[in-house]
């Protein structure tokens, strides 16, 4: 028996920086991403029930908010809109949760970190997947809104440009809390389900228990320990919207504030993490 | 260059598991084959060597630096870890081409080093069906075209032949040989001396994370040699390829313990491994894949270390 194979031979090839690698773990993750259906189901639902509600909330003001003006103020009620936060913490654990713990799980990371990436390349790729899936829901439906309010003649371009300037940094501000808290809360575990879990822990596991407790102690300010309502009492304040419980500059540094340390800690994490097998 | 690797009291532990033990070892120009049973530290040493672990005590140079940390150096490796697996959906092309882009390769270089890797290690035709319909050997030559496809100075291979059918076995070894003549560095573990020993003489044994012997195969040869060792297929036919086998004077045993298994034993392995493609090509009886249990190997290092 004769085996023919072809032979090895060593060859010199121009190498690209840092940022082409980066593209190159993004573009893996999102190709990944819309191959699921899941991901392609939460953010075709989230994007249009949001876009949908808010179009209808522009379209039917008076029987909704009856005596509400048509001023920015209005654009409070999109950017309040609840299906924001459930769709953003769907997506959140539906992606994010599995980003760096199947990474952990498949022991990929070894493979990433075999190459010339350091674990900040690592998280900030990560982070370049994960968070144009969450603005998809957090931003853009805020920034069709007003659009549309704009080209209905419903509302005029100077308002509606304003709008759509507050409404993208307000979403940027929550979709990097939500994308740094669910890349924390993805390199503790192996388990992606755990970290989905934990994030559904830190939407509702704050919001609803500082709701009720603020209510019934009649101390509002536990609602700081809640980030949609920092991100409502900075939605709020940028809109010119009334009802304001909180100090939006304290709402402001608490999110700041989460999203930083849970950045700082899930680099530290990775830096500490020793991939391990065999 | 004097070694490619060097080792000097090198200590690991895993909580209160001691992964390397004091591991003082040299690794060579050319072709080193680390060889141990299970558990011996090899992918310990391994991911210490590229930089994924920290060593408690002790210190390690790859090519001439310290491997923590060291990010540049990742460009002058190639990586074939034993058991990861990056993403089964990947095909294996796009898992060539997408670690070929972390290199920094632009995206057509990429694209067509990628399929130049996957044919040296032939698997050009299922370059692109994804990986998680691949066989383990098919898996194995995977991540040996994307640990050689940038062109490194050194391969460190994990158990690259674990699993492998008898055909793979020649191709990856063959690839490794032509990488080696070529003026790569090679560090390769394997708890089967005699895989290693048809590409190279250099050998370090490793054993409880301890380098318990260094050097020239040979001088262990004899000492193995009174050790038959063991082989199991997995196979459809095993009973037929028992057959095929017994013909061969130097099989001490034959056994199937399941349906699809057989396990024999051989008291000149480098002999049986040498005939055996040519057995499975002429009666294309189908072997899934093949390993050896590492009793026998067990025993060889009993003995040396008392």
């Amino acid at each position: 028996m004769s085996i023919s194979l072809p032979t090895y031979t060593r060859r010199e090839m121009p190498l690209l920086g840092r940022r082409h690698r980066l593209r190159a773990i993004i573009v893996t993750g999102l190709r990944r991403e819309f191959k699921r259906p899941a991901t392609i189901v939460a953010t075709a639902v989230g994007v249009g029930l949001v876009l949908v509600s808010s179009i209808v909330f522009v379209l039917f003001l008076g029987a909704f908010l009856p005596g509400q003006a048509r001023d920015l103020s209005f654009f409070f009620v999109p950017a309040s809109n609840g299906a924001i936060l459930f769709f953003v913490t769907l997506m959140a654990s539906v992606v994010g949760s599995a980003l760096i713990a199947d990474d952990l799980n498949s022991m990929a990371l070894t493979l990433y970190l075999s190459r010339p990436i350091t674990h900040a390349d690592y998280l900030i790729a990560k982070a370049a997947t994960l968070a144009p899936l969450i603005s998809m829901i957090a931003v853009l439906p805020l920034v069709l809104t007003p659009f549309v309010a704009a080209l209905l003649g419903l509302f005029s371009w100077t308002i509606a440009l304003e709008a759509i300037g507050l409404s993208v940094l307000l979403g940027l501000l929550f979709t990097a809390f939500y994308t740094s808290v669910t890349l924390f809360l993805s390199s503790l575990t192996t388990r992606k389900s755990y970290a989905a879990a934990g994030v559904f822990a830190v939407t509702f596991g704050l919001t609803i228990p500082a709701d009720i407790l603020s209510s019934s102690i009649g101390n509002s300010a536990l609602l700081y320990a809640s980030p949609w309502e920092d991100y409502l009492a900075l939605a709020r304040a940028a809109f010119g919207a009334s009802g304001n419980q909180l100090d939006w500059p304290w709402a402001l540094a608490i999110l700041l504030a989460a999203t930083v340390v849970a950045s700082l800690a899930t680099y530290l994490r990775m830096k500490a993490v020793e991939v391990v097998s065999g | 260059m004097s070694a490619v690797a060097e080792a000097a009291g090198v200590s690991k532990w895993y909580g209160e598991v001691l992964g390397l033990n004091a591991f003082t070892a040299s690794f060579g120009t050319g072709i080193t084959g680390l060889v141990g049973p299970n558990g011996a530290g090899k992918s310990t040493l391994f991911k210490l060597l590229i930089g994924q672990l920290h060593a408690n005590q002790g210190t390690l140079q790859l090519l001439g630096e310290n491997p923590w940390n060291n990010v540049p150096m990742m460009r002058r490796l190639g990586y074939c870890p034993e058991h990861n697996q990056m993403y089964g959906w990947l095909s294996g092309q796009q898992f060539v081409e997408a670690l070929l882009r972390l290199d920094g390769m632009p995206a057509a270089k990429a694209s067509k080093e990628a399929s130049a890797a996957l044919k040296v290690v032939g698997l050009s035709g299922a370059a692109h069906r994804p990986t998680r319909t691949y066989s383990r050997g098919m898996r194995q030559r995977a991540k040996l075209a994307q640990a050689l496809a940038h062109d490194p100075e050194v391969l460190i291979l994990d158990e690259p032949l674990s699993g492998a059918d008898p055909m793979a076995r020649v191709q990856i070894l063959r690839t490794i040989a032509d990488f080696a003549k070529d003026g790569g560095h090679v560090l390769m573990s394997t708890h089967v001396l005699y895989e290693i020993e048809r590409i190279t003489n250099n050998i370090v044994l490793i054993h409880n994370g301890k380098a318990i012997a260094s050097g020239d195969i040979h001088a262990i040869r004899a000492l193995i040699d009174e050790h038959p060792h063991a082989v199991r297929f997995e196979t459809s036919q095993p009973r037929q390829l028992a057959q095929a086998l017994a013909r061969m004077d130097h099989v001490v045993s034959l056994e199937v313990p399941a349906e699809d298994t057989l396990v024999i034993r051989t008291r000149k392995p480098d002999a049986f491994y040498k005939e055996l493609p040519g057995i499975v090509a002429d009666t294309k009886l189908e072997v899934r894949g093949l390993e050896s249990p590492d009793d026998s190997l067990e025993a060889v290092f009993r003995y040396l270390v008392g």
